[in-house]
């Protein structure tokens, strides 16, 4: 079992080794590093070419780390304690009638290997990430209800994700892998490129990446990112038209925020650096 | 031996490896996880480093212990270069073996040393891509050369993979280190720590226990009770020093600063001052539509106040009263008095000085930034200080100094 990236998703080998490390070691991997660089895209891609399923929990700040084992389906026993149960084939007294498992809950409960994401980890509150890391570290928790403890029989393999908005504390990242990805440069860029637009011409190719490496290099409050170039891309080779640095076409597909196309527009750099 | 020595090294480098690091350290070894020196090199960082800022530090050290190479905490470029043990070290060197002249720090312009200390640092890498320090230990290398490892997992070869050395060699990590200066990419991840947990959602949960009591004097009706949810909320007081020229070489910095505090925290303001706070504060870089510190000091104390300034004044203008050289302030009581004020409200407070804390003793003005560190707890716009900062801004004991 080896993980090689796939036909779409272009793998660092570097990245690659490691994902494959954190296999052997049935540690949890944790990858950090600007939107675009493909976190979340490499979990689906694990699941994909190990025909492992995944199970995705997309983090929020409101999260309390429980509902993502399970949650208790209270109103509807509330409703059915007081108007029956007739019919519905549920029974009041029984709890896992109304149990609905969070995507940590199924992960754990599956009959074989699976991936699960957590994406997004530091959106939650450091206490909610202290209870998750040992739910985690045991790949067990306990249903409060009935006092009954859910032990997975098969470790998931754990990918979870950050965007460092916030920082995670210190005995979370000791019980993971961590691993930052850098932005791609542009030889590797030049690979992702190729597997959504294979038949882009070379000479349109270098000089869109030389203005979009120009552009990530001026400070803005949003610099471009993959997903950023791949758009552009669609739009010039649909619109058949030719990147020119001081007038770039659907300049709106690269920069979002009004500043940073101001200050484009102004001829340059932010006053930022 | 040889690999527990690279431990305490790497400790040694700031990187705390604990026990359980190093026993699953050496059980991915026996699983055949690091069948070549490249591979090593990965598994060690993947075991031992958790923090980007630990990075850099990681390579060196793993550039000293298994290539022999010194590589200085800065990067290629950085004029910092010349304060390194390194570079002073590779000078005399160089000197002796009459490979430049005895006074070549003052002779040849500062570029072409930098430029000649990290070519031999280059020559001393490109050396081992043959033989290595790590090869030269013979037979006694711990790590199985069978690719197979247990479980049938074959770990990834050589393919296409840079190798540990070219790694090294591109210091991509440097600019994260703790003791990097500030820049775009590396703040964001200080403020980062920011954080703060107090009741302000809407009424959105479902509160069961109240539900069930409310219910049953219902007579058994649903009466359905909800309570509040918590969310983050945290609220900043940035007091920016834009008087006379002292701080232009920093409005970069500071813009930047400002900029980054905007995504991460829910309520910011700012106000700005002249050298050193008096009876009032200004809401407009201008200094004409004055918020008197009265005002100021009845904002609730769980709000977190940030100075930015380099607290370098003459010492009448922080200690005597009447000690403003504005004319239009309100300065009947001097500024240090106001400064307690204002830190005694705010225990969560942070004095930020863009001038690095090796040079807070020696600089015009060490004076008045040791009676203010006094008062407020003062860090540097390393990456470093801004840590330390964001920890006292939490409230939370400061690690390290």
């Amino acid at each position: 079992m080896e993980f090689t990236g796939s036909d779409n998703y272009y793998l660092d080998p570097e990245l690659g080794a490691i994902v494959n490390m954190a296999l052997v070691m049935e540690k949890p991997l944790l990858l950090t590093g600007e939107a675009g660089t493909g976190k979340t895209q490499l979990a689906f891609e694990i699941s994909h070419s190990f025909g492992m399923p995944i199970e995705v929990l997309r983090c929020k700040s409101t999260i309390k780390g429980e509902e993502a084992c399970y949650v208790q389906d209270t109103v509807l026993r509330l409703n059915d304690a007081r108007f029956g149960t007739a019919g519905t084939g549920r029974e009041v007294n029984n709890f896992f009638d109304y149990v609905i498992w969070g995507p940590i809950g199924r992960a754990f409960r599956a009959k074989q290997r699976v991936v699960l994401l957590l994406d997004e980890i530091d959106k939650t509150e450091s206490d909610v990430q202290d209870n998750l890391l040992d739910v985690l570290e045991d790949c067990q928790f306990t249903l409060r209800e009935v006092n009954q403890v859910v032990q997975a029989e098969i470790r998931p393999f754990i990918v979870l994700t950050s965007n460092a908005k916030r920082e995670l504390s210190d005995p979370f990242l000791r019980r993971c892998y961590c691993h930052p990805i850098a932005f791609p440069d542009p030889g590797q860029m030049r690979e992702i490129v190729k597997l959504h637009f294979p038949d882009l011409e070379k000479g349109l190719l270098d000089a869109a990446l030389a203005i979009f490496y120009d552009l990530r290099q001026r400070g803005y409050e949003k610099p471009p990112a993959t997903s950023e170039l791949l758009n552009w891309l669609g739009a010039l080779q649909h619109a058949r038209a030719t990147p020119e640095r001081l007038n770039i076409p659907f300049v709106g597909t690269l920069l979002k925020r009004t500043e940073d196309i101001l200050a484009y527009r102004a001829g340059g750099k932010r006053p930022v650096h | 031996m040889f690999l527990t020595d690279f431990l305490y090294l790497l400790r040694e480098h700031g990187i705390a490896v604990s026990l359980t690091d190093a026993l699953d350290f050496y059980r991915g070894l026996e699983k055949g996880l690091a069948p070549d020196l490249d591979s090593l090199f990965l598994f060690a960082r993947l075991s031992f480093v958790r923090r980007v800022e630990q990075m850099d530090a990681f390579e060196r050290a793993f550039a000293f212990h298994f290539f022999g190479v010194d590589l200085p905490r800065v990067a290629p470029g950085d004029p910092a270069l010349f304060e390194t043990r390194q570079f002073r070290e590779w000078l005399k060197e160089a000197i002796r073996n009459r490979e430049l002249p005895p006074h070549a720090l003052w002779t040849l312009p500062p570029e072409e040393l930098m430029r000649r200390f990290w070519e031999t640092v280059q020559k001393q890498m490109e050396a081992h891509h043959g033989g290595s320090r790590f090869v030269g230990t013979g037979g006694n290398s711990p790590f199985g050369h069978s690719g197979n490892a247990a479980g049938g997992v074959r770990v990834h070869g050589q393919s296409g993979r840079r190798s540990a050395l070219k790694v090294i060699g591109e210091r991509r990590y440097v600019e994260y280190a703790a003791e990097a200066t500030l820049q775009g990419g590396n703040l964001s991840q200080a403020l980062a720590s920011l954080r703060n947990l107090v009741p302000a959602g809407p009424r959105d949960q479902l509160d069961l226990p109240e539900t069930i009591d409310r219910s049953a004097k219902n007579g058994g009706e649903i009466d359905l009770a909800f309570r509040r949810d918590l969310l983050d909320r945290i609220e900043v007081v940035l007091l920016v020093d834009n008087g006379g020229s002292s701080m232009l070489p920093y409005v970069a910095l500071t813009r930047l600063l400002f900029g980054k505090l905007r995504d991460r925290v829910k309520r910011l303001s700012t106000y700005f001052f002249h050298n050193t706070v008096y009876g009032a504060v200004y809401r407009d870089p201008w200094r004409s539509d004055p918020l008197a510190v009265d005002e100021l000091l009845k904002r609730p104390p769980e709000v977190r106040l940030v100075f930015l300034g380099d607290a370098t004044m003459a010492p009448d203008e922080l200690l005597s009263p009447h000690g403003s050289i504005d004319l239009r302030a309100d300065d009947s009581r001097p500024s240090l008095a106001q400064l307690r004020r204002l830190a005694l409200r705010f225990p969560r407070a942070v004095w930020l000085n863009p001038i690095s804390r090796d040079s807070w003793r020696e600089v015009h003005g060490s004076l008045t930034i040791a009676r203010i560190g006094e008062v407020f707890p003062m860090e540097d716009l390393t990456l470093g200080g801004i840590k330390r900062a964001v920890e006292r801004l939490n409230g939370a004991r400061v690690r390290g100094r």
